[in-house]
């Protein structure tokens, strides 16, 4: 049985989709118990080994005196705040120390950096490019309005096992095992958003692209051809936390980043042919085709009014696939914003999900609207203010942390800024036997009325307009 | 009452206490909860429609308005006040200062209304002679003035910082002969109605007294504020507080209502290389700082957050530092909880940033924190951390910087105080500071204590406050007439 249990929990880590023989169904019937166990024998296992790889989670971990993992309430104290992402001082971006902000990766991430060659590196975009050429990771970024950006040091092999997993729970069906059209579905992708960019949720658009498509990329449809440039990123968040400082005056543009202002206008002002082709593609060559398409609710609300507006409705097969997440923050939705996508998708389902940028898992929402939790990983409730352990029965809500098992090249686990409700007594509606979050989240900071530190993906676009419009005026 | 109940804030205008038609309103960060009577009821009654009716103030010579001013602050004792008790009792409640510090801050607040402090603010800051008459003054051009301070139709958004703010605020009211309208800030709800009620009690129809209207709305109710906030209403709009509350009320400003705005300050503290001399004075100046820290638990704007320290970045430097910061930690601790206690809440985000800042020593070493009691970050080269701005909860941050050209670096538009040590230093830096943003250079252990008789924001708030009137005489036989035809 231990035996069992330790091949089971090493699986887990490694090759979740193998243990559960592909089928999205096994996943969310296994025993809870057993999974538990699984759990716990992985948690352990993982620790172990991040403890000898992950230097920042070794200084905590001694820190407060952990030596191992038993219980699940006994990784709490070592969640990582959404902080310790951007620990690194953000002024050796600004000083283009890229050995430094190496060496600071290197701690962070289980894989060794130190052969990392970042001579005559130039920008945030090229390090992280060297990153990608040069080791086994695929760093994702994501901006905030604090003047700096997180850096999370996710790996390739990963990003890419997870599309393997996005193709499973995109088409196959709860209850039944997958058919082999399911198991490699080939569509068109439409992606309502930028072709690439370092940012988490574009990273996902190239992988996409690559493992829906059949590898035939012409059947990629983005909105925007250009990329998100991290550097121009980094700006606009600079540029809002100086704005809240009273520091403008102070905000000194990287020379480099300026020369390219031409470039930026460029592609500000290429975007409504590049939206009139989009919904062109879409609309005619796209229509009654078997699509899969995703993005943010703001986002695919935005698209889906627009679409309306110029007389456009997509009318896709209705066995295509759409998916959608993600919060509303800042972005005036109407109630029924997702009957306006469905009427313009001309779709009568659209798929949900929960996810966020530190952890690898999405958890895809059932029939009821819940979001399943994934089986390799451990979900836990925390006291909002203190961050103590909230019991694992009833109906509770709390502050979102989870450990990620499959989190190989970056601690698994972390707090999240999310309130969520789980009811761990009650088995879900839909059937499925695994722990089922409540479909309304929301921010802690959304319920305080305080500004979120963080740019959601919705608002990318907005700051990095900012960004431009400020080194129009920095020339003039 | 008890610390956890929930409290009312009655409505005071100009004399007349009403205590009906109460609504609710949830307290900061949804935290207990008040009430207070629905002010749309009574939104007519609370500008003073005729401004004729600021007549009675000019029949009070100024002494009489010190005699009633002396006996409003005797009878504002903790002890015996019973409105005073209920303001620190809400206080504990709505803000979040630990109890013995927000005691000694109403214990100390009859001292405010000295008489001869308040002859002192008066006549540094205006001029009595302003304030009760008219003023002569001869011009080049022949021409004899006569200037008055006349007081204003005021509204002031107080800050909560304790209740010295309310106080503040009713003092410059009086002086200036205006006639005010407070709003009462949510984090220090009943100060402000602890005062004009202890007034009424004293003095019910006295001038002063029926010159004074407190009562709570929430800050950004439109509907009355668009209601109230016009020229035919109030003339000046004294607002203290933070960015947003502050960039709010500008919207409502235009010609005839004018804005005095004592807006976000952020302060700095810089210390010189002597503080290194010796042993002795490392000490001196470690508790300076621990002072400047810890008075009313590092809320206040003029608190120290960021401290540089011109020891230099090299390996000795850095020795020097992390030595000071350890010392000023000690000292942060050792001072007595009448001044500085541990924070009774603390900063989510900053805490996990400071979280994440102690998994790895290269660039900062906390310094305590452990328990939310406060902490000292050490910068380990010459930048402050990137979360600055978040300081607070008794947590500051010494950063190392190897010339006094990098100090500018600690002031912006929004610095209000600068700390410093030595004195020599300041001189040095005084003519320069001010260039980026500086408002007030103090010696170090001194930022936290300021008078009112000086300056504040590197305005003259209670200059501004007041309407400065002229009346000329003119003399053709001195002032050139423009009417005579000069061509004849």
């Amino acid at each position: 049985m231990t035996d069992t249990i330790q091949a089971k929990a090493r699986q887990m880590m490694d090759d979740p989709i193998a243990l559960f023989s592909k089928s999205i169904t096994q996943m969310h019937m296994i025993d809870q118990h057993e999974l538990e166990s699984i759990q716990r024998t992985a948690m352990s296992m993982r620790f172990e080994e991040h403890y000898d790889s992950i230097e920042v989670l070794h200084t905590l971990a001694d820190r407060l005196g952990v030596t191992q993992l038993d219980e699940f309430n006994d990784v709490v104290p070592l969640f990582f705040p959404h902080t310790a992402f951007k620990s690194y001082p953000a002024s050796l971006l600004d000083k283009k120390r890229f050995d430094l902000m190496t060496k600071w990766l290197n701690k962070q991430t289980s894989y060794d950096l130190s052969d990392l060659d970042v001579a005559d590196c130039d920008s945030v975009d090229e390090w992280i490019e060297r990153l990608d050429e040069q080791t086994p990771l695929e760093v994702i970024t994501s901006s905030g309005t604090t003047g700096t950006i997180s850096l999370i040091p996710k790996s390739k092999h990963g990003a890419r096992y997870n599309m393997q997993l996005w193709k499973m729970f995109l088409f196959q069906t709860f209850g039944q095992e997958p058919t082999e059209e399911q198991l490699n579905p080939v569509v068109d992708v439409i992606w309502p958003n930028h072709y690439k960019g370092k940012l988490g949720h574009l990273r996902v658009g190239q992988m996409i692209k690559t493992e829906f498509t059949g590898g035939d990329e012409s059947r990629f449809h983005a909105l925007y051809n250009d990329p998100i440039d991290t550097d121009l990123m980094f700006l606009a968040s600079k540029l809002r936390a100086a704005a809240s400082r009273g520091e403008l005056d102070r905000l000194v543009i990287d020379p480099k980043l300026l020369a390219r202002k031409d470039e930026f206008e460029a592609m500000q002002a290429r975007r409504p042919a590049e939206m009139a082709e989009f919904f062109d593609a879409i609309t005619r060559q796209l229509s009654g085709k078997k699509i899969f398409m995703t993005s943010a609710y703001p986002l695919m609300y935005d698209m889906a009014r627009k679409g309306l507006e110029l007389g456009f409705k997509a009318g896709f097969a209705p066995d295509s696939a759409i998916l959608t997440g993600g919060g509303t923050k800042g972005f005036e939705l109407p109630d029924n914003f997702m009957e306006v996508i469905k009427e313009f998708l001309g779709v009568d389902t659209i798929q949900e999900g929960y996810g966020m940028s530190e952890i690898s898992a999405f958890h895809w929402a059932c029939e009821k609207g819940h979001y399943h939790v994934q089986p390799w990983v451990i979900p836990f409730l925390l006291d909002p203010e203190t961050s103590k352990p909230l019991p694992r029965e009833g109906v509770v809500t709390g502050r979102a942390a989870f450990y990620d098992l499959f989190n190989e090249s970056h601690w698994g686990g972390v707090i999240s800024g999310d309130e969520i409700t789980i009811d761990w007594s009650t088995p879900c509606e839909c059937g499925l036997k695994s722990v089922h979050i409540h479909h309304d989240i929301m921010r802690y900071s959304e319920k305080q009325g305080v500004e979120d530190d963080r740019i959601s993906c919705s608002a990318t676009q907005q700051v990095q307009n900012e960004a431009i419009e400020f080194m129009k005026e920095f020339e003039a | 009452m008890s610390a956890n109940t929930d409290f009312r804030i009655p409505l005071f205008i100009r004399g007349q206490l009403i205590e009906d038609n109460w609504v609710e309103f949830s307290g900061r960060a949804g935290g207990t909860g008040f009430s207070a009577p629905d002010i749309h009821v009574y939104a007519d009654q609370l500008p003073l429609r005729n401004p004729a009716d600021m007549a009675d103030l000019y029949q009070v010579p100024f002494e009489e308005i010190l005699d009633v001013l002396e006996r409003l602050g005797q009878a504002l004792d903790f002890e015996t006040n019973p409105y005073i008790q209920e303001a620190y009792e809400a206080g504990l409640v709505a803000a979040n200062y630990p109890s013995e510090l927000l005691k000694s801050s109403y214990i100390q607040l009859p001292m405010v209304f000295n008489r001869e402090a308040i002859r002192e603010i008066a006549e540094q800051r205006i001029g009595i002679a302003y304030l009760e008459g008219w003023v002569n003054q001869t011009l080049t051009d022949g021409r004899d003035l006569r200037i008055r301070a006349f007081g204003a139709r005021t509204l002031h958004i107080p800050a909560g910082n304790g209740g010295l703010v309310s106080a503040i605020t009713i003092i410059r009211n009086v002086i200036t002969r205006s006639d005010a309208i407070i709003k009462a800030p949510s984090n220090d709800p009943l100060t402000a109605m602890a005062i004009v009620r202890t007034l009424y009690d004293i003095a019910p129809d006295h001038p002063i007294t029926r010159h004074l209207t407190v009562g709570y709305w929430k800050g950004g109710d439109e509907v009355l504020e668009e209601k109230l906030y016009r020229p035919e209403n109030i003339e000046k709009i004294v607002a203290w507080g933070g960015f947003a509350s502050v960039k709010h009320v500008t919207k409502y400003i235009q010609p005839g209502l004018e804005l005095i705005s004592l807006d976000p300050k952020r302060s700095a503290t810089i210390i010189g290389p002597e503080a290194f001399e010796s042993e002795e004075t490392l000490h001196e100046v470690a508790l300076r700082t621990a002072c400047d820290i810890g008075v009313a638990n590092q809320e206040a704007c003029a608190s120290a957050r960021v401290i540089y320290v011109l020891c230099g970045t090299d390996a000795a430097g850095l020795e020097q530092i992390n030595r000071l910061g350890e010392l000023v930690y000690e000292k942060l601790m050792g001072l007595p909880n009448y001044i500085t206690s541990k924070p009774k809440s603390f900063n989510r985000d900053l805490a996990e940033y400071l979280d994440a800042t102690r998994m790895d020593d290269t660039f900062y070493r906390i310094i305590g924190g452990e328990d939310l009691e406060g902490a000292v970050i050490v910068s380990q080269f010459d930048e402050p951390v990137d979360y600055s701005s978040l300081l607070s909860g008794r947590v500051s941050n010494l950063v190392p910087v190897d010339s006094i050209e990098k100090v500018t670096a600690a002031v912006t538009a929004l610095t209000q105080t600068v700390g410093i040590y030595p004195e020599s230093l300041k001189e040095q830096l005084r003519d320069r500071l001010p260039l980026f943003g500086a408002q007030r250079l103090t010696s170090l252990g001194y930022a936290c204590s300021p008078t009112v008789a000086m300056p504040q924001d590197a305005i003259e708030p209670l200059r501004r406050m007041c309407k400065w009137i002229v009346e000329e005489t003119c003399d053709p036989e001195k002032v050139y007439p423009m009417w005579l035809d000069q061509t004849a």
